[in-house]
């Protein structure tokens, strides 16, 4: 029962792929990409339902696969943007073969879902490969010059994160004799500090960053974000950025609580956070400083998730519960802002054929809908209230201030203060997009409105923005079920 | 009436008209201007209440429980004071743009927005509710001016847009150090003002917010984007901008900054009233030698705001009163003079240029602009009479109390602006013409809502120049909050 959801998703994935051959042999043509979305959003869909029936229970500590509260909550939320990922409608020629790619979607999702409930790290790694290895595929399907370079970077680095995160987590297996992260947590309490621990976490800290495209590893997220098809990178910049989350999450307060040293000013102590606090400074200033040259608004999303991975192990440095549920509540938001903002750059795109700031001008009298929406995600990046995305960093940053904060010790102020000033900067670039959007005229003939956008692409753009409201003006909705998820889940207070 | 009603009829008025159909656009200016007084009326029903110590309107609901956020709306007399001045610059604001041509349903939308905003930072009694709404203002701001703005309008919005958001960046900044070393419990306002913060944290933590809420009431160095925004903003959204977003930040460094670090405070007073002055002074030169009407009174608003800066500085009871008259009076005052230059002289002469006004003999041609321009200098320059100058005098007599030894550079402060006030009246209203001079072409005279809006604003200076017990025990009566005890009780 435990691994229904999983498996709804890989028997979808299987038939869909059942289906791409028979059509192909029947019809002398390939499966159309309308059917194959039906299939693939089909099962996702069941996959939900699946999870109601899923029992929950705290993590005993011994087996491989936790269905814990937390795991519950972020397989939901995984689902949701997997299925407005899936929903993303390909452009014309896009995806050559609709029945593999849609499948490659479901194995990837089936990854994710595993990554989000488990303690152990054998088994983690398994599901992040599992995840990844489609993900690379996913990248590189459209066969354009731009689509293999993508898929290429993306695999070379994947591959290095994964040898990185692969030796991190057998370092970190010779120190414990522990395969779980509680155990690992019981050998660190028991004996003293050790260098093996020490590098096995480097290494492991070293590959989730890659995954997380936090700087300096960031290097495939531009060429990813710009080439690959914009459902993949739909999947790719909501979905696994999520997973990952949950998983920094999961290992470094259930495992290594008590190794965080600490990232304050005047009181560095080695350990994770004051490593996570240079990680996120330097995401912060990179991602946010190349955003502002970027004339590509696919680059520039990319170059915002390094930013926002940034703000992200802000909290995370502050190594408490509460700023780590911020983060979560966080990188939620996140996702549905980067997914809604790619759906409208999708859209654009085909109208105009390409990304650049310019071709969305106008698009207030040609689509206003989208306009509005595109505000909305945008707006949310940037953390413009009453936004989710506002919220989000606004808790990001306050928890991590309420967690080191002490006397007249000004903790972790230089980091949070850069981190709002980083953001302060963001609003440049995005309002740069805005500014095209709204004030500036569209090309000559500018009345005509964009293409017809389908139901699914109208969903795309649409749940992400109501979704961004609505946790903009009531984000107690999210964050409570999740802190509580994740003192229940944790163990930690 | 409620208070509620003022950012209720903001909020729902924006919905309202955003939701109209295409062909009734016309009808936005209607709502827009029924919102305003709505809110308008609701101020002033609310302000006479509390005049008669009627119990003060309070909301206060759970929000955010996880971060110790509550959603609390409550208005003393000092909000109320702030709330109706909000009312009126809105109500003069719509009645200036009321023949907007260009998408009229976005326009207002955002001008009532704006609105909604910034009586929400009025009555916020939360710290995470005052920032939100402190930070909604500012995409309505930018859009305004970058849509429906002039001159270099795109540049003078992102500038202001920028300044705004670095200046909430600090903001921030400020807020999360207090949540942090306060325990981490609670944003309320009052919570974090009661808790004692070491001193050593104050002295680094007070000038990051006190700065961060600044920036937006114009305090120099960081007043650059005042002037460039305020020109190249639409007439209604410079009326508001002037009028009573940069009160928004005033209102923040009085009631933020000074409760949460009292001692930071005291030891920053001397650089802020230094900091003032140097505004006081320097926008009133600036202005002195600008040829464009805009950007005299853009930097006037530079040099009056400094007065509010200074009555902060001074620390004591009559500063702090003089604060907050300054700021009404300019409130009134800019929007007054934004108004007449943006919309009513512009929109018939197509220029703003000192020298080209000339020709147009406005003295003869549009003789309401020009008394009203007049009587808004005179008001300016803090004659008596009107509200300049009970503010002035107040800001003055707290400066005395505590730092005597600048009074004399606001006195220089006064003087310049009664030369840069008298010089820009006399070359755009009032020009020498020699016979040789074709005489001008008549202007189309002046529409009922024009005459409406500036006899408006102009009656409101008059009643507080020539009546100002009411404002005053208004202003008091939110002097005597806990919030400023630690300020007012120190000799």
């Amino acid at each position: 029962m435990q691994l229904l959801p999983e498996a709804v998703l890989v028997v979808t994935a299987l038939v869909l792929l059942a289906a791409a051959v028979a059509v192909e042999a029947q019809c002398s043509r390939s499966l159309s990409n309308r059917s194959a979305i039906a299939i693939a959003a089909a099962g996702i869909v069941l996959a939900a339902l699946a999870l109601c029936y899923v029992p929950v229970d705290v993590d005993s500590g011994k087996s491989l696969i936790v269905i814990d509260p937390l795991a519950r909550i972020f397989k939901a939320v995984v689902l949701v943007l997997g299925l407005l990922a899936v929903l993303l409608p390909p452009a014309r020629r896009e995806i050559p073969q609709p029945g593999e790619f849609y499948s490659l979607m479901l194995f990837a999702l089936t990854g994710l879902l595993l990554t989000t409930g488990t303690n152990h790290l054998m088994f983690l790694f398994v599901a992040i490969e599992l995840a990844s290895l489609s993900l690379y595929l996913l990248a590189g399907f459209s066969r354009t010059a731009r689509a293999s370079e993508a898929s290429l970077k993306y695999f070379l680095f994947g591959g290095v994160s994964a040898a990185f995160l692969l030796f991190g987590l057998s370092l970190i297996y010779g120190f414990s004799h522990a395969s779980t992260f509680s155990g690992v947590a019981a050998a660190l309490s028991a004996g003293p500090s050790s260098g093996l621990a020490a590098a096995g976490l480097v290494m492991v800290l070293v590959g989730l960053g890659f995954k997380l495209a936090a700087a300096p590893f960031h290097y495939w997220a531009p060429d990813v974000y710009q080439g690959a098809p914009a459902t993949s990178v739909a999947l790719v910049a909501a979905a696994s950025k999520v997973v990952g989350m949950v998983v920094l999450v999961r290992f470094l307060l259930i495992g290594f609580h008590s190794a965080a040293g600490s990232a304050a000013w005047g009181g560095m102590v080695g350990g994770w956070s004051s490593w996570l606090a240079v990680l996120a400074a330097v995401s912060m200033v990179f991602g946010n400083v190349l955003a502002l040259a970027q004339t590509s608004v696919r680059r520039l999303l990319a170059y915002s998730a390094v930013a926002n991975t940034g703000y992200l192990l802000v909290a995370m440095s502050a190594n408490g519960s509460s700023s780590a549920g911020a983060a979560l509540f966080y990188v939620i938001v996140y996702g549905l802002a980067t997914l809604g903002a790619l759906a409208v750059t999708a859209a654009v795109e085909r109208d105009r054929g390409n990304d650049s700031p310019a071709s969305f001008a106008g698009l207030i009298h040609r689509s206003p809908w989208q306009a509005v929406a595109l505000l909305v995600f945008l707006t949310s990046l940037a953390g413009i209230p009453p936004l989710a995305g506002f919220v989000g960093k606004f808790a990001l940053f306050s928890t991590a201030m309420a967690g080191t904060t002490q006397g007249s010790a000004p903790g972790l102020t230089w980091l949070v203060g850069l981190a709002a000033i980083m953001s302060a900067i963001s609003l440049y670039y995005y309002l740069s997009v805005l500014k095209q959007a709204f004030v500036r005229d569209g090309p000559e003939g500018g009345g005509e409105t964009l293409v017809a956008m389908s139901p699914a692409h109208i969903l795309t753009v649409a749940v992400p923005a109501v979704l961004l409201v609505v946790l903009g003006l009531f984000p107690a909705l999210l964050l409570d079920p999740i802190a509580k998820a994740l003192t229940d889940s944790l163990g930690l207070r | 009436m409620t208070p509620a009603w003022t950012i209720l009829s903001a909020f729902f008025g924006a919905l309202l008209v955003l939701l109209l159909p295409a062909r009734m656009a016309a009808v936005s200016r209607i709502i827009a201007l029924v919102a305003s007084l709505v809110g308008a009326v609701a101020a002033a029903a609310s302000c006479l209440a509390r005049l008669n110590h009627a119990v003060v309107w309070d909301f206060d609901r759970a929000w955010i429980p996880t971060l110790g956020i509550r959603f609390h709306l409550a208005a003393d007399g000092l909000s109320l004071t702030l709330l109706l001045l909000t009312g009126l610059v809105a109500v003069a604001g719509v009645l200036f743009s009321w023949n907007v041509e260009r998408r009229p349903r976005a326009f207002f939308a955002f001008f009532l927005t704006i609105i909604g905003g910034v009586d929400g930072v009025f009555m916020s009694r939360d710290a995470f509710l005052l920032f939100v709404c402190y930070e909604i203002v500012i995409l309505p701001k930018y859009l305004l001016i970058a849509v429906w703005g002039s001159t270099n309008k795109e540049y003078g919005a992102m500038k202001l847009t920028m300044y705004s958001i670095g200046s909430s960046a600090l903001i921030l900044i400020g807020l999360v150090v207090a949540y942090g070393a306060s325990g981490g419990t609670s944003f309320d306002l009052a919570h974090l003002a009661s808790t004692h913060y070491s001193p050593a944290l104050q002295a680094w933590a007070f000038p990051i917010l006190f700065v961060g809420f600044a920036v937006l009431a114009g305090m120099w160095p960081f007043h650059t984007w005042a002037p460039t925004g305020h020109v190249a903003a639409p007439t209604a959204a410079s009326m508001l901008l002037a009028g009573v977003v940069m009160k928004l930040g005033a209102y923040g460094a009085l009631c933020v900054a000074l409760p949460l670090f009292p001692e930071g405070f005291e030891q920053w007073k001397p650089a802020i009233a230094a900091l003032a002055v140097i505004g006081i002074v320097y926008g009133a030169l600036t202005a002195l030698s600008q040829k464009d009407l805009k950007f005299v009174i853009g930097y006037s608003s530079v040099s009056h705001m400094g007065f509010v800066l200074l009555g902060i500085a001074a620390g004591t009871h009559w500063g702090l009163r003089g604060a907050v008259l300054q700021m009404i009076s300019h409130g009134i005052i800019a929007g007054l003079l934004f108004g007449i230059a943006g919309r009513v002289v512009y929109e018939r002469t197509h220029t703003r240029d000192l020298t080209a006004l000339r020709e147009f003999d406005l003295w003869r041609t549009l003789p309401g602009a020009a008394i009203g321009f007049t009587l808004a200098t005179a008001a300016s320059m803090g004659l008596p009479g009107f509200s300049g100058f009970v503010a002035e005098i107040s800001v003055a007599i707290g400066l005395w109390e505590s730092s005597p030894w600048l009074v004399p550079a606001v006195a220089l402060g006064i003087v310049i602006t009664g030369a840069f006030s008298l010089r820009a009246l006399h070359k755009a209203f009032f020009p020498v013409r020699q016979a040789s001079d074709t005489t001008a072409l008549p202007l189309a005279p002046l529409t009922w809502p024009e005459i409406s809006a500036i006899s408006l604003l102009i009656a409101v200076s008059l009643a507080i120049g020539l009546y100002p017990k009411p404002w005053v025990d208004l202003i008091d009566d939110g002097l005597r909050s806990p919030l400023f005890h630690s300020i007012l009780s120190q000799p």
